[in-house]
């Protein structure tokens, strides 16, 4: 698109400037705000209420969990619930959360590593065979993961790797989508760039990672972040290759628990499931910029 | 790279030149290995096992055995599988109409001039759900939805209407799955739509403006044909995303009640890792795969009628 290099600037907040006044202001545009004012406030609310019913039961006596009616704001502050979670003798919940961090951090970090690395190769290198490679690159990101789902489990289970945390990482150290991401990165640096460096004398590698890698930051971010969530939010993974209690990741702990709880306890389970969103919630408010940013530039590259 | 062959040809003496290039490649291929590995184990090698499968018997513990094409024969006498298929195609249809239409509307509805705060809480709360782990917020809204003593039923029940059985019927069940998806997803699309929307150069919606034209004229002739691009990005993405939603419904209804909510990914996950039918379940997955290429190509076929690039 011909916008291209002012995509890294656009988020929700940035370039809205007061829409130009129309000339004429009917009250059926007045009454067209109205509406959609509504509509984006209602919207707002049912996106939000479950969550803070989520965090309100979450605080709530388990001898009140089910009292009605729902409570949409924390009425009572029994911290007991959390502290159930995190000292149950059976579930090592602080342990979960580790597991979960490891393979999200392994993932994150391969596929920046080997993402980038293969960005810069296909937009920046000359070499026999490129053409060929990228498109079977874009040809595998056509194939949906479900598809792979079983021939992946024989893999791992071969080699040995059932109820491992390779076997969540492993699979997931690369991605088609991610190289054409930075490949697009890279493409957009100026050429010129390339050439001093080489007449420098500095060789690829020294390139690749003290020049070419710094000036894509947004890229790298936006790969990063969605790698990140889509790891820490992995539940098939989890659920196909994990067997026993101690290798468990969060999501599949929560899933588990609520069957394991029954539906006896459920404040319990809804003060685990805010200790797993919290951090999310946490990075979110920090992170909101980069986020939906990292968003709008794959959304619009894609 | 034409640019780089006649720097280092000034530079270098011809023979060195030659030896650079070699050089580059070896080092090209150097940076592309670990990804090709990648790809080649667990993308290409798997496709290809799952091709082999679709002629064998397979339960992973035994070797597997040559049928010929019992699994080809079996996908279309399989009333299962039609129905799970028919499941799919209901879940994937509404829930990509909805995802996009809401997205759509929120985001011309958040696009325009508000206080910082405000702009604040609304993306927070529109947005924070896509982040939230899919398979945990599932549970809570199993919560909120329990037939009995649930938040929603409880809800409807002050407003005067009837309690809905949102995940115990087998006629309803589908629908909650859907309305937990475009909860969980709608967010998503807004931000995708909304850096479309601001991605529409200014120039041409004042132009149209001075040309008197009024705010629906605007839409429909200017920002939708600029938006299409990323309409289209969004329809085709939330369309191969949702044909193989998984978490939803093995959270809220196991893909039950009779089967009413069994998404085609949970049958496949039915067949191979519960059954052990790794064969019939492969070949379920090729029959997938090959669906969502079509209807991919199509839309890409398609996609010359509406889509407009500037």
């Amino acid at each position: 698109m011909a916008t291209t290099p002012n995509l890294n600037k656009l988020t929700l907040q940035d370039n809205i400037k007061p829409e130009e006044p129309f000339k004429k202001r009917t009250p059926l545009s007045y009454l067209g705000d109205a509406i959609t004012w509504f509509l984006v406030i209602v919207m707002a609310l049912i996106e939000f209420m479950p969550i803070s019913w989520l965090f309100a039961n979450s605080l709530r006596d388990p001898k009140t969990a089910y009292n009605l009616p729902p409570s949409f704001w924390p009425t009572d502050f029994q911290f007991q619930n959390y502290l159930t979670v995190i000292n149950s003798p059976q579930i090592d919940f602080l342990l979960f959360f580790w597991n979960s961090i490891k393979i999200t951090g392994l993932v994150t970090l391969g596929t920046l590593v080997t993402c980038s690395m293969a960005a810069f190769a296909f937009s920046r290198l000359k070499f026999p065979g490129s053409n060929a490679l990228f498109f079977m690159f874009l040809a595998t990101m056509m194939v949906p993961g479900t598809v792979t789902l079983i021939p992946t489990f024989i893999i791992i289970s071969r080699v040995g790797l059932l109820d491992s945390h390779w076997a969540l990482i492993l699979p997931s150290l690369t991605s088609a989508f991610g190289i054409f991401l930075l490949r697009q990165q890279f493409k957009g640096l100026p050429e010129a760039l390339m050439d001093a460096a080489k007449i420098d004398g500095a060789g690829f590698f020294r390139i690749f990672f003290t020049i070419m890698l710094p000036l894509i930051g947004p890229g790298l971010s936006a790969l990063g972040i969605f790698t990140f969530l889509g790891s820490w939010n992995n539940f098939l993974g989890p659920l196909l290759y994990l067997r026993s209690w101690d290798n468990f990741t969060f999501p599949l702990a929560i899933v588990t628990l609520q069957g394991y709880m029954g539906t006896g306890n459920r404040a319990v389970v809804l003060a685990g499931i805010m200790i797993s969103v919290a951090p999310v919630l946490l990075f979110f408010l920090l992170a909101q910029r980069f986020i939906i940013q990292g968003i709008t530039l794959t959304g619009l590259k894609g | 790279m034409g640019a780089i062959s006649s720097t280092s040809g000034v530079i270098h003496p011809k023979p060195r030149r030659w030896n650079y290039r070699n050089y580059e490649t070896v080092a090209a291929y150097g940076f592309i290995l670990p990804a090709i590995l990648g790809v080649l184990i667990f993308v290409i090698g798997p496709i290809l096992i799952a091709i082999f499968l679709v002629f064998m018997k397979y339960d992973i513990l035994t070797p597997p055995e040559f049928v010929g094409f019992e699994n080809i024969k079996a996908i279309f006498t399989d009333p299962r599988l039609k129905n799970s298929y028919l499941v799919t195609l209901r879940f994937v249809v509404t829930a990509s109409i909805l995802n996009n239409v809401i997205g759509f509307l929120l985001a011309v509805g958040v696009n325009r001039a508000m206080p910082g705060v405000l702009r604040y809480v609304l993306r927070t709360a529109l947005f924070f759900p896509v982040l939230t782990t899919s398979a945990s917020l599932a549970v809570v809204w199993t919560y909120l939805m329990a037939a009995d003593r649930g938040v929603l039923n409880y809800l409807l029940g002050v407003i005067g209407l009837e309690a809905v059985p949102w995940l115990s019927n087998s006629a309803f069940a589908i629908n909650s799955v859907v309305i937990y998806d475009v909860w969980r997803a709608c967010g998503y699309m807004m931000v995708l739509y909304l850096a479309g929307l601001q991605a529409i150069p200014k120039d041409y919606i004042e132009a149209a403006m001075i040309d008197g034209a009024n705010r629906l004229q605007i839409m429909r002739f200017i920002t939708l044909p600029l938006l299409s691009p990323t309409a289209f990005f969004a329809v085709v993405t939330s369309i191969i995303g949702a044909s193989q939603v998984f978490d939803n419904s093995w959270v809220l209804t196991r893909g039950g009640p009779n089967d009413a909510t069994r998404l085609i990914a949970l049958y496949i996950y039915e067949k191979g890792f519960k059954a052990f039918e790794m064969g019939y379940a492969s070949t379920i997955s090729i029959t997938l795969l090959i669906i969502l290429l079509g209807v991919t190509l199509f839309q890409f076929w398609f996609s010359k009628n509406w889509v407009h690039y500037e």
